[in-house]
């Protein structure tokens, strides 16, 4: 038996050698839980998932399509030939996978900017055609795709020829890629694009659709600097032989890295008037320049090997931004990094990067705590995924503060280097294993190269979850001149977790800045610094710093007793950990004002807020000034700042933070209260200006309103607001405005809940409002980038409806939130209606939301109002809620259970979604059901599904046919005719143009004809996969190849030459190969017919070669395939 | 002169049939103004060398002249009224003619042309009474091609300017103050307009006017609308950036060795690469041509009986003017310069049968 994976597609045939193969195809994950109307709690439901989903995992050696070997070439089998798999099949109306848009305008496709792309979570390829779908099955390939003339077949590898079919109204794009790749790498992404070469690597291409080429040019145009920056610190040149970006709209991730080509969203397209896109941007192009080094290139072996990758791309990337934006952008970026993992990890309780699955220890779930399987990428939460990849970046960073950045960089160069030269040696399949990471080997390299040991570093991040959560304090003893420091730990809470350890401390004294380095131990919570120096603040001395650096200080702020002026934990952040450290105010203001490290800064902004005194809005007053401080530091003071002027509100004096400072840098000389016209050449300045009036909005009065004051300011910027001499456009500034209005707004004095009317309209609110509408009518007119203008004002509409100015509404959001709207607006609209469903408990808005996720075209939307209504859950598990009952219960539940099959991440939204609002167990408004499954479940908190395990079972052995599942039993039936003239297509297409018979190309060729949409694409594409030769194989074809260089030559997989130096097998397979290819010949004709016909399904076949070669010694594995941990475990050859 | 007789004779029955009918002074005034402008194409016809001509041409052409000369006093009517004002003046009579398609330049020189006729002062019927104004100086006697009966330039004081001017609002708060409102007041006219006119959502349920917004529209393509700039932004990136240029000359290297597609069914994905067979990329010789596969020219499909190659090769150059072809045998991949059209570029003909590849012969069927 052989199993392959697939979804979604139609088998109408399976032929292994040319003989007829009876197939099962059974699909579990289609329905997770059959026929269980009382069933419906989540715990059940995540077992059953995860089950279904091992019960076809690739690397498990399990699949969807179970095919029989007939008993005919079991002899086959046995001698380890290679098996040859054809399959035809086709694919109607793809819900996952490949991702159709065709906008609904007049004109051919082309015109109308149709296009189409694969995309999906993880190894998501079994969507659009039978492969096996595992990282760690690497082949070569050879891809052809016949689509309409004007259209544009990007996929992998280097593109072949590109030939006219004989109509002339299409052409099929011949791909080949020598390098193994797996088939979760494999994409393909077809539109009337336009093609921009760049212009400094001619073997980068550039596609986007049809009129965005300017905007490509430009956003396009700094991507060499990322391949010059990585090929220079990997010290390897990119892998592969072309590299492909392909801009796509409605994209299901911004970016997706596959093998030698990237797919992103149109929306990261910037002209070059945009200042914000651009930094974003350009990590996105990044970010998967780096996944193409590791990710695509070098695979991985196995699920819980998927932290080595990520985390080296994260990696590099941040290297990367380290390079492009400073060691600032960076320090920040990490410190943002870690505090989101942080507080996702200390609410939900842990992150694990390296999961193990012992047999025995299945019992003692590594994550219990959570509501999903982390066994498989499949049922993992969106929103866990992502923090997994934070922290695998993380750790990565803590291996390098461990064994040098410089061993760090060898490590890769050698994992790179070996990877290559594996690919480049064709045919020895035991060397492709070395294009696949695992955390051993990964672990290994590092010892290699290092000498160092870094084991107690990967228990304690990567097989464990939690983060270390410190409490920190202080008292400095005078007698001795100590400085006693008590540092405690949480380690009881959930996701967290002890460490035992070096920890490293800086202390700024007075005579300079000095780092300790303590041991955390079991039960040590104090420790003891000397003090360098003594305290003597008389002495009129500069400081010295940490950089070396030494400043003036005015010292009369702080304790004349104590040399110290402030104490950091952990500094370089060399721990994932919350530190929560107590020193007073002065020494916060002191460390804000003269540590140069911005993650310092950041930290001591945060803390002043909780010291509302004249002194700390002199230390933040004064970063604001300060033109050297890094913007996103003065940024956070704005915010800061505003917060401590509340506080102070009663004792505060002058005009309201921050006016004044903001006229004097933005404002005219002559007139203040007219800004200057815009002028945002310094991007520092503008980030300023543009945050300072959004953190000004938020100050508020003694009577808890925003000041007239302020809001007169912030409406004269936007009157005087002028754009004309300006080189970059303002939508983003003007859009903050809106922002600033929207954060003005207080709730209205109400009274006895009357209806809200114009009259009533408080005069304040009028002149906001007056804003909005002129904005957002302007914004039909001349629209500005992004819609960041329209985005604003929906927000800001939101807040006035919520607190009480204008009635609570959502029409205006919902016709916002239809399909044709940029997606920015969508989005904007769709958290207004998800707010509105909350406050006001409306089971209309929720249905209307429900079946949104359920039908709405764009998967991302779908995605994003699952994730936004899980954020901002109408109600939850134990909350009262009239829209909590029991349709809802099911309408949720089916959502899960079969709504979502076609896409993974989508259903794991739904399990979020679940657990958010019903929480592990039964739903609380459900009837009670029969007492003894109750009990059952609070017994044991896993129940195994009674029917998946049979159904595990049905599917390894094929011999009982589950009901529900899609499974048919084909037999040696021809049930489509047409089929197997496209079976034939390939003959013709290898032409006898060598005398000498050459092997069969194997490949598929698939057509496509999208009658739903519409779409007249033709694909045809022929894949070459698992091609397992003998040597004998090895050495004919090679003289094959030699004979006809032109040729495109088949590819090889894994063999070992080294052990069959003879050559015995037969040659049969070549005689009877050729065989049927001159036999193709007659059946050309009928082929052409058949496409004529147009027939509105797609034809795709397959065929899959396997041979396995004799194993005489040495190796271990009785496959010799380059995933070696599939061969053992699988249970794929049962024969 | 002979045709001095059909002049007048033409002149001289229309005032006769003027003086045997018309009896009000309007009349009197059409008819007079008729019969000089028939003097007037009369001494024309006679300065452009004609001796005779018929009644009815003459006609003809008195008929055109006045409704050129009626065109011009309506259309710098308009002009002047569009600038608010009632009296034309005489650069409403220059836009005029500019834009009825008159060289104005050319007039002066024509007024003071040697061998014109000067037509004689029509009779006028009632002396316009003109008050005996008070004179100041002398006024400027008329030249030389000016009729003496056209009315006398005004006189010398009417020429005395005495610039005044106002200080120009040159305060900076009051002209930002200016700009802003005038830009505030454009916008919210065009958007109440826009709103009026079209559909509209409303905030408020009792009141629909107040607050009006232009109702959503959903886009069919949403992302060109939210990521091209706007003409104005456009505009604007123009006068402010010059570092385009540098971008333009890149991709003017790209196109060239794009050969231009038979079916033309190509050409949507590659046109703007295709448009310009920059002469600069021959220039740079084969050294720099980019080789990417995507603007590689499609292949043919490829023929399967050898006999049939060859007239398809011929079938294919005329149909196609420069085909691409494959062929079977894989002779070495040949350079063919192609002329085509005005412009002369490169194609790349891989594997060219034989007999194609002694091209160059002009007569050659194969040449283009």
């Amino acid at each position: 038996i052989i199993k392959l994976n697939s979804k979604q597609c139609r088998i109408y045939r399976v032929r292994i050698n040319d003989l007829e193969a009876a197939f099962i195809y059974n699909d579990p994950t289609l329905e997770v839980c059959h026929n269980e109307s009382k069933q419906r709690n989540l715990n059940y439901f995540s077992n059953a998932y995860a089950a279904a989903v091992s019960a076809v995992d690739p690397d498990a050696g399990n699949g969807e399509l179970c095919i029989k070997v007939p008993s005919e070439l079991w002899k086959h089998v046995d001698e380890l030939k290679v098996l040859k798999i054809h399959i035809n099949f086709s694919l109607d109306q793809p819900k996952g996978g490949l991702h159709f848009v065709v906008p609904s305008v007049e004109g051919s496709m082309a015109e109308r900017g149709a296009h189409v792309f694969s995309c999906g979570y993880q190894n998501s390829t079994r969507f659009w055609f039978p492969c096996v779908d595992s990282y760690s099955e690497l082949c070569t390939w050879k891809l052809e795709f016949t689509v309409d003339a004007a259209m544009v077949a990007v996929s992998n590898g280097d593109l072949v020829e590109t030939v006219y079919t004989h109509d002339m109204r299409k052409k099929t794009f011949h791909y080949m890629l020598t390098i193994p790749t797996a088939a979760s790498n494999i994409s393909l992404a077809i539109g009337p694009f336009e093609i921009l070469v760049d212009p400094y690597m001619h073997e980068v291409t550039h596609f986007c659709l049809p009129q965005l080429l300017p905007l490509l040019k430009h956003t396009t145009s700094y991507l060499h600097e990322v391949f010059e920056f990585y090929e220079e610190i990997l010290t390897c040149r990119y892998p592969y032989s072309c590299f492909k970006t392909v801009f796509i709209d409605e994209a299901y991730v911004e970016v997706a890295a596959y093998a030698s080509m990237s797919i992103f969203s149109t929306n990261l397209l910037h002209s070059a008037m945009i200042i914000d896109e651009t930094p974003l941007t350009r990590r996105c192009l990044a970010q998967s320049l780096a996944q193409q080094f590791f990710g695509c290139f070098i695979s991985r072996m196995s699920w819980s090997d998927e932290w080595v990758l990520k985390g080296i791309s994260g990696y590099i990337y941040g290297l990367w931004m380290k390079k492009t934006f400073g060691v600032n952008e960076y320090r920040h970026w990490i410190k943002e990094e870690l505090d989101k993992i942080v507080a996702y990890e200390l609410k939900t309780g842990g992150v694990l990067l390296h999961p193990m699955f012992g047999g025995g220890k299945e019992k003692d779930n590594p994550a219990s705590h959570l509501h999903f399987s982390i066994k498989h990428p499949h049922t993992l939460s969106w929103e866990y995924y992502t923090m997994f990849q934070c922290k695998a970046h993380l750790v990565m960073r803590l291996i390098e503060n461990r064994i040098s950045m410089e061993f760090m960089l060898q490590v890769f160069n050698k994992l790179l280097s070996l990877a290559s030269t594996a690919s480049s040696q064709k045919f020895q399949s035991h060397m492709w294993s070395q294009m696949l990471v695992s955390t051993s080997g990964f672990l290994k390299s590092i010892s290699n190269v290092s000498g160092k040991d870094i084991q107690p570093l990967i228990k304690q991040w990567v097989d464990q979850s939690g983060v270390v959560k410190f409490y920190g304090s202080f008292a400095f003893n005078r007698k001795r001149n100590v400085l006693e420091l008590e540092i405690k730990q949480d380690y009881t809470s959930p996701g967290t977790q002890k460490y035992v350890g070096p920890l490293k401390v800086t202390v700024q004294e007075l005579d300079g800045s000095f780092n300790h380095t303590l041991q955390i131990e079991e039960n040590s919570l104090k420790h003891d610094i000397p003090c360098h120096s003594k305290s003597r603040r008389n002495k009129k001395k500069k400081i010295p710093l940490m950089n070396g650096e030494e400043v003036d200080m005015d010292l009369s702020a702080m304790d004349a007793d104590s040399p110290l002026l402030w104490i950091r934990i952990d500094p370089d952040m060399s721990v994932l950990r919350k530190v929560e450290f107590e020193q007073a105010d002065f020494m916060w203001q002191y460390q804000l004002r003269y540590e140069r490290d911005v993650v310092a800064q950041q930290e001591s902004i945060l803390a002043l807020e909780k010291f509302p005194t004249p002194a700390s809005r002199l230390a933040l007053t004064d970063i604001l000034e300060q033109e050297q401080c890094f913007y996103r530091v003065r940024m956070s003071a704005c915010f800061c700042l505003a917060k401590i002027a509340n506080s102070m509100v009663s004792t505060w004096t002058g005009p309201p933070a921050m006016k004044s400072l903001f006229t004097r840098m933005f404002c005219c000389k002559t007139c203040p209260n007219i800004v200057k016209t815009n002028n945002f050449m310094s991007f520092q300045s503008y980030f300023l200006q543009k945050t300072m009036p959004v953190a000004m909005a938020l100050l508020r009065d003694v009577h808890n309103l925003c000041p007239k004051e302020v809001l007169t300011f912030i409406l004269d910027l936007i009157k005087y607001n002028d754009n004309r001499k300006n080189k970059f456009s303002d939508n983003y500034y003007r859009a903050e405005m809106i922002d600033a209005l929207a954060n003005s707004v207080t709730p209205a004095v109400s009274v006895n809940n009357e209806v809200r009317t114009l009259d009533n309209l408080n005069p304040d609110v009028r002149l906001i409002l007056e804003e909005i509408t002129r904005f957002l009518n302007m914004e039909k007119l001349l629209p500005s980038y992004r819609h960041t203008i329209t985005v604003s004002c929906l927000r800001a509409i939101r807040v006035l409806q919520k607190n009480g100015h204008v009635p609570s509404d959502p029409a205006l959001f919902k016709s916002y939130a239809e399909y044709g709207h940029f997606v920015d607006i969508r989005i904007a609209a769709l958290e207004a209606v998800v707010d509105y469903t909350k406050v006001d408990r409306s089971y209309e808005e929720l249905q209307w939301l429900l079946n949104m996720i359920q039908n709405d075209p764009v998967p991302y939307v779908r995605h994003k109002i699952l994730n936004m209504l899980t954020k901002n859950p109408p109600f939850t598990k134990n909350m009262e809620s009239p829209l909590c009952n029991e349709a809802l219960v099911d309408q949720l539940w089916k959502l899960m259970n079969s709504g979502t099959s076609h896409d993974w991440r989508l259903r794991c939204g739904a399990v979020d979604l679940y657990f958010t609002l019903f929480g592990l167990s039964r739903p609380s408004c459900l009837p009670l059901p029969e007492l003894g499954l109750v009990l059952n479940l609070k017994e044991k908190k896993a129940v195994l599904n009674p029917t998946i395990i049979p159904e595990a079972i049905a599917g390894n052995q094929e011999a009982a046919i589950n009901p529900s599942s899609h499974a048919q039993l084909v037999g040696f039936q021809n049930p489509e005719a047409s089929c197997n003239m496209s079976a034939h297509q390939q003959g013709v297409k290898r032409k006898a143009d060598t005398p000498l018979g050459s092997p069969l190309e194997p490949g598929q060729i698939l057509e496509k004809n999208e009658d739903s949409s519409k779409v007249k694409l033709k694909i045809r594409e022929e894949i070459d996969m698992d091609t397992v030769h003998d040597s004998q194989a090895f050495i004919s074809h090679h003289l094959n190849m030699l004979e006809r260089p032109s040729t495109p030559g088949k590819e090889q997989s894994p063999l070992e030459m080294s052990m069959h130096p003879v050559a015995t097998a037969p040659l049969s397979v070549f005689t009877k190969e050729s065989a049927s290819s001159k036999h193709s010949d007659h059946h050309h004709h009928h082929h052409h017919e058949h496409k004529k016909k147009k027939k509105k399904h797609k034809h795709k076949h397959k065929h899959k070669h396997k041979h396995d070669s004799k194993e005489k010694d040495k190796e271990p594995f009785t496959f010799s395939s380059p995933a070696s941990g599939r061969s053992i475990r699988s249970p794929s050859l049962s024969d | 002169m002979a045709d001095t007789a059909a002049t007048a004779g033409a002149g001289g029955s229309g005032t006769r049939s003027g003086s045997k009918q018309s009896t009000n002074p309007a009349d009197n005034y059409h008819l007079a103004r008729r019969r000089t402008l028939q003097v007037v194409v009369s001494s024309l016809l006679t300065e452009a060398g004609f001796e005779s001509a018929e009644k009815a041409s003459v006609e003809t052409l008195t008929e055109m002249l006045q409704s050129y000369i009626s065109e011009i006093g309506r259309s710098a009517k308009s002009y002047c009224e569009h600038t608010a004002r009632t009296q034309p003046t005489l650069s409403d009579i220059v836009v005029t003619l500019v834009e009825m398609g008159f060289n104005v330049d050319t007039l002066p020189a024509y007024a003071k042309r040697s061998q014109r006729m000067v037509i004689t002062a029509p009779p006028v019927t009632n002396q316009p009474v003109t008050p005996k104004a008070l004179t100041a100086g002398q006024n400027r006697p008329h030249p030389p091609h000016i009729p003496s009966h056209f009315p006398e330039f005004p006189d010398p004081h009417t020429y005395i300017k005495t610039p005044t001017y106002r200080e120009p609002v040159s305060d900076y708060q009051v002209l930002r103050e200016k700009a802003a409102s005038q830009r505030r007041d454009v916008e919210r006219a065009l958007t109440r307009f826009m709103a009026k006119t079209g559909e509209t959502q409303s905030l408020f349920k009792d009141d629909v006017s107040t607050f009006p917004l232009i109702a959503a529209r959903p886009f069919t393509i949403p992302y060109l609308t939210a990521l091209l700039p706007s003409e104005l932004e456009m505009q604007q990136m123009e006068e402010t950036d010059s570092s385009e240029q540098d971008e333009q000359t890149d991709t003017e290297n790209l196109p060239l060795h794009i050969s231009t597609d038979d079916s033309g069914a190509e050409k949507e994905n590659t046109s703007v690469l295709q448009q310009n067979p920059s002469l600069s990329g021959s220039r740079n010789g084969e050294e720099n041509v980019i080789d990417n596969p995507y603007l590689r020219p499609v292949k043919k499909p490829k023929i399967r009986r050898k006999k049939l190659i060859l007239k398809q090769v011929l079938n294919s150059l005329h149909v196609s003017q420069a085909a691409v072809l494959r062929c079977e045998w894989g002779a070495v991949g040949l350079r063919v310069k192609i002329a085509h059209g005005h412009s002369r570029f490169w194609k790349h003909i891989q594997g060219i049968s034989p007999p194609l590849g002694a091209s160059g012969l002009p007569s050659s069927p194969f040449y283009y």
